[in-house]
């Protein structure tokens, strides 16, 4: 563990060296990628497992020296730190494998797998960081990351404007971390999480503070975690190469919002207001993202609708004190999400579209992709027995035990249509009649549909590291020595269960009547109700009312200021060049060329100098 | 404590002029050759100088002292009365602004091979603008600060005015008229103080006006003291530039040959938070506390005015000439929070915003010897034909924005941190300026290196043989103060402990 620090450089060597040598190593470079995000997975395995039986290991250094503060640099591996180390470099690592057959043939190849290791090496970095200001730095470095792979297709207009977006929208969110960690360092003395916890477990830090403060974090995790309201960037991201969609739109970096919060938890927990924020934050964005899920017609959109769906539910989970089931299912999420975007990957790799409705009856065609991608379905449907089920359960739980009953039938009607949107999703690209034009459909090489099954066995067994029947070992391991962080497991009624598992299979049936068996029209609820549908299938406009309402308020601003540049400003300028000129014709008047004239004043001049000698005496 | 090595450093570009000089006017290749070689000298020492001081070397031992002007003779009153001397020295903060200085001019030398005509007085020219700057920079007393200042301006006037773009005379003048202004009223400021103390030395005036009643030679009342100061603020606000004394900077950087706009926006703009920083916090402190919430403020009015206009420019020369601005708010709002991180984070923007400004403006020269525009909505899609030039550009402007990893996150971090303690919630108007930055820099930038072109340009080349120096060297530093930032505050601990102390 002392030298966990080495993680995340290897895949910041994979990134400058394929900067520096990629034109050459043409498709090779996917090897140096690979091997050595391979490294940092073996390592962070390593890591994790002395973790489980170590106590936690923290290393520092000196980084910038202002004045009498002294800043540091470090690593940190806690519990949360190490399991986030093995999702983020496993993933990584699959996707790296994945990408190879994904992206072949594309002529930017080696600057797709140079980006894939820059934003490797920021997340595992983020990961790793044992106070907020570092924390922030590989934040931040994890969106230029994701900002260069959304707009990796750079010639496009429209990933040039998703990776703008994508970029600015959660610097939004940034500067709201910044603050916060700014105010709370002037509150605490230390960027450290150690010492901000005790500080803040101290009583040293008054109680709006520590809400003001929090809330402000929860803005940067909210911007990064596509929480509403400022979610839109995270569909339009879906630009990016599906590969892409994957490790950073789905299990790593859209996760680290709900990472932070759970690292934060223990300030967090301090304000019961900022607590009551996430969690409604997490449940009305849990609901809301799922309602525009139901009507989305590319599988990409849907299963980016789905992801903050999803966080939302994380969010919700921590808001409600449910640190375990919220890290649970950041942990579970990151398994079968990453699943479902590579198996729509090798969907759209197969069919060259995006457009469900132009998809249907690929079962047959693709043997390894439909049925993983059913896998995937399942478990974030919440169906038993895999993943899913588990540690939504344990949300619901959390939510219920916490007495926040709205919020917590708004998280069970969201699993309703999860289920739904996602069967939805299932049946009309598998089933149905085949396509003509699909009929020379192949599966994809054994570099995708690998990651795909390693993915697939995790989507179905890692719910049990923490169930009520076997055991909660992954909670009781994390919350292991921090009592801030509340128990390993809570206690909730039997009947929780046992509705959850009747809703989401409510929801399936309810697809399956519709798009497969279709004994049930599809446009039953549209014809019914157009206006709600037109206002849900536009996303609830909220892209359209930020652009008639923030983006031209801030052109309205430049245009005022230029205003006031122009006549201000310039008027200055030409009051200023006016005197200069000015003076300048006044001492031209001065040399005209007549004799006469310079003789005259040349005489009163003499006059008056003689007048004040006289006056004065010689004087003065 | 003569040891020539300041005085060395400072008029080493002089042998350059003179071997220039004797070079015929038509030998391209050996004048701009002469021309790189010329700006090396001062390079080295400096860099020596840095290095001997990390090795342990003090600095004051730099220092160099020679009777020079001396007006009636009051040496029975004190030696130094009415005196003027040649003395050059350095502190942390200007060894950090020389080195910066040198290896701008090294590279914007270089940058120069873009020049297309009369390179004979270019370089000539180009040479004494550097004797300028680094004279600044080492003067001890106030007269010789004066006189390294004017001689900064006058080859300044002639390289905007001679190659310069279409409305180049237009920029010249208004260059220099606005200087101008500025040096007389600065001038005022040191007749007054010399008069009221007997000398214009930097280290005795610190002592001097702030000694109490009596002290100096004629009474100073605290509303002088401020008069002066806020002269002062005036005189250095011009070259900075502060909101509303901006336009003629803005003109300078649309159309002076990109190369010396390399070094206007690196190393002349900062000569002004040099000047704040050194004469106005360092001989009237208290002045400067009084005022500290306007300078904060008028830095949060420089930060937001430049990024809102940055925004809506069409031309990318303009994009960067308002984000100058708005840099130079960063500086403004650390002075004006006047904590230890706020200082530390001005003196850390001046030096980073000299580099990546350095950086843009090259990149400009670039595309603009390869396309002659920079109307933004011309060009497009360069990521394309000039991959590796658009990923420079692309970090140039992460680093503009603060990525953290590169030298503008410390600094703008800093700063921020220090306004933060003093005053929360103007900060936070400011950090608006956070969002802003990223805002008009993608905007620009993306125009530029993504999508697609609105005409055709064929044939482009990438960076070639030359090109790669500046380029490599600016983003190498940029990193090393973003990722290593010891190597600029270990010179500054002193200083910053003083002025936050």
């Amino acid at each position: 563990m002392e030298n966990a620090w080495l993680i995340p450089l290897f895949p910041l060597l994979s990134f400058l060296f394929l900067l520096l040598f990629g034109k050459k190593l043409k498709e090779a470079s996917a090897y140096v990628g690979i091997l050595l995000t391979l490294a940092s997975l073996v390592y962070s395995v390593i890591v994790l497992v002395g973790r489980l039986t170590n106590d936690t290991y923290k290393a520092e250094a000196d980084w910038l020296q202002i004045g009498n503060l002294q800043l540091t640099v470090g690593f940190e591996v806690n519990q949360l730190n190490a399991l986030m180390l093995v999702i983020v470099s496993l993933v990584s690592f699959l996707v790296h494998t994945y990408s190879k057959g994904y992206m072949h043939g594309d002529e930017r190849f080696p600057v797709f797998y140079a980006y894939l290791g820059l934003f490797t090496f920021a997340m595992l970095g983020l990961v790793l960081s044992p106070n907020l200001l570092q924390t922030y730095i590989f934040w931040e470095l994890v969106g230029v990351g994701s900002f260069l792979l959304i707009g990796f297709y750079f010639h496009k207009d429209s990933a040039k404007a998703a990776a703008k977006k994508a970029f600015i929208m959660t610097r939004i969110g940034d500067v709201g971390l910044l603050i916060g960690m700014i105010l709370l360092f002037w509150q605490t003395g230390s960027f450290e999480y150690d010492e901000i916890f005790a500080s803040v477990q101290a009583g040293e830090v008054s109680g709006t503070m520590i809400t003001l403060t929090s809330i402000l974090i929860f803005v940067g995790a909210v911007g990064k975690s596509g929480q509403f309201p400022l979610h839109t960037w995270l569909p339009d991201a879906m630009e990016g190469p599906t590969p892409v969609s994957a490790l950073i739109h789905a299990a790593t970096m859209v996760a680290a919002g709900v990472y932070l919060v759970a690292t934060m938890f223990p300030v967090f927990a301090a304000s019961e207001t900022a607590m009551a924020t996430v969690a409604i934050v997490g449940a009305v964005t849990a609901i809301f993202a799922a309602t525009i899920g139901l009507t989305q017609t590319d599988i990409k959109r849907v299963l980016a609708y789905s992801t903050v769906s999803q966080l939302g539910y994380m969010m919700l989970a921590l808001g409600a004190a449910g640190y375990v089931a919220g890290v649970f299912h950041l942990m579970t999420h990151a398994f079968f999400k990453a699943l479902l975007f590579l198996a729509a990957g090798s969907v759209i790799h197969a069919v060259h579209t995006q457009d469900i409705e132009k998809m249907g009856g690929l079962w047959k065609r693709l043997k390894f992709t439909a049925p993983l991608f059913l896998i995937g379905t399942l478990a974030i449907s919440g169906v038993p027995l895999l993943s899913g089920f588990f540690s939504k359960d344990e949300i619901l739980i959390a939510a219920w035990a916490n007495g926040n009953y709205v919020l917590f039938w708004l998280a069970v009607i969201a699993a309703f249509f999860t289920a739904f949107y996602m069967f939805r999703l299932f049946f009309m690209v598998f089933t149905g009649k085949p396509r003509s034009e699909y009929k020379n459909v192949h599966e994809s090489p054994a570099s995708m549909t690998g990651p795909m099954v390693v993915l697939g066995i995790l989507a179905v067994i890692s719910g049990y590291v923490n169930t009520p029947w076997f055991g909660t070992f992954l909670g009781d391991w994390l919350v292991e020595g921090n009592e801030a962080l509340g128990h390993g497991h809570i206690e909730g009624p039997a009947w929780i269960m046992i509705v959850a598992t009747l809703v989401s299979l409510a929801g399936i049936y309810l697809a399956y009547l519709m798009y497969m068996k279709r004994s049930l029209a599809q446009d039953w609820f549209t014809s019914r109700a157009p206006t709600v549908y037109s206002i849900v299938n536009n996303k609830y406009f909220i892209d359209e009312i930020y652009q008639s309402t923030i983006v031209y308020a801030t052109k309205a601003v430049s245009l005022f200021l230029r205003f006031i540049e122009l006549f201000l400003v310039e008027g200055l300028v030409k009051s200023v060049t006016g005197i200069v000129q000015g003076l300048g014709k006044l001492g031209a008047k001065l040399q005209n060329g007549q004799v006469q004239a310079y003789g005259t004043v040349a005489f009163v001049g003499l006059a008056v100098l003689m007048l004040i000698f006289a006056l004065t005496g010689g004087y003065l | 404590m003569n040891s020539y090595y300041l005085s060395l450093l400072v008029f080493s570009p002089l042998l350059g002029i003179v071997l220039l000089a004797l070079m015929p006017k038509s030998n391209e290749k050996g004048l701009k050759m002469l021309g790189v070689l010329a700006t090396l000298p001062a390079t080295i020492l400096a860099l020596l100088a840095y290095f001997s001081y990390l090795g342990g070397k003090d600095l004051a031992s730099f220092s160099e002292q020679v009777n020079w002007m001396r007006f009636s003779d009051f040496s029975a009153i004190h030696a130094n009365l009415f005196t003027v001397k040649y003395e050059l020295g350095i502190d942390g903060f200007s060894l950090l602004m020389i080195v910066l200085t040198s290896v701008l001019a090294t590279l914007a030398a270089i940058a120069s091979l873009h020049i297309k005509n009369e390179w004979k007085g270019y370089y000539m020219l180009f040479l004494l603008l550097e004797i300028g700057m680094l004279g600044v920079f080492t003067a001890q007393n106030l007269i010789l600060f004066f006189i390294f200042f004017e001689i900064t301006l006058i080859p300044m006037f002639f390289l905007i005015g001679k190659w310069g773009y279409f409305n180049k005379e237009k920029a010249a003048y208004s260059f220099l008229i606005y200087n101008g202004l500025g040096s007389a009223i600065l001038l005022i400021v040191i007749m007054v103080l010399f008069a009221k103390t007997g000398t214009t030395n930097i280290e005795t005036l610190k002592v001097l006006v702030n000694g109490g009643e009596g002290q100096t030679l004629a009474a100073m009342s605290e509303s002088l003291k401020m008069g002066l100061f806020i002269a002062l603020l005036i005189a250095f606000g011009v070259k900075l530039p502060i909101f509303p004394l901006h336009s003629w900077m803005l003109r300078v950087h649309v159309e002076a040959p990109p190369s010396i706009v390399m070094l206007h926006s690196g190393i002349l703009l900062k000569i002004g938070a040099f000047g704040l920083i050194r004469f106005g916090m360092g001989i009237f402190p208290e002045q400067f506390e009084t005022l500290a919430v306007l300078i904060a403020i008028l830095g949060v009015i420089n930060l937001l005015y430049g990024a809102f206009l940055a925004f809506i420019q069409t031309d990318f020369k303009m994009v960067l000439a308002y984000s100058s601005i708005s840099h130079m708010g960063i500086v403004l709002i650390g002075l004006g929070a006047s904590n230890e991180a706020g200082v530390q984070g001005a003196i850390f923007q001046v030096v980073s915003h000299g580099l990546i400004s350095a950086l843009l403006f090259f990149l400009v020269s670039v595309l603009y010897e390869r396309v002659q525009t920079t109307q933004m909505n011309e060009l497009g899609g360069f990521a394309k034909s000039m991959p590796i030039a658009s990923g420079f550009l692309l970090a140039g402007a992460m680093a503009s924005l603060g990525l953290p990893g590169m030298s503008g996150f410390v600094s703008e971090f800093m700063a921020f941190l220090g306004l933060f303690k003093e005053m929360p919630i103007l900060a936070a108007i400011g950090a608006l300026g956070i969002i802003m930055t990223a805002v008009y820099l993608l905007r620009a930038v993306l125009s530029i290196t993504y999508g697609q072109a609105n005409r055709e340009y064929a044939g482009i080349r990438d960076l070639r043989s030359f090109e790669w120096a500046p380029v490599l060297v600016l983003i190498g530093l940029i990193i090393l103060i973003g990722v290593y930032p010891a190597v600029l505050s270990q010179p500054l601990e002193n200083i910053v402990l003083g002025i936050g102390g």
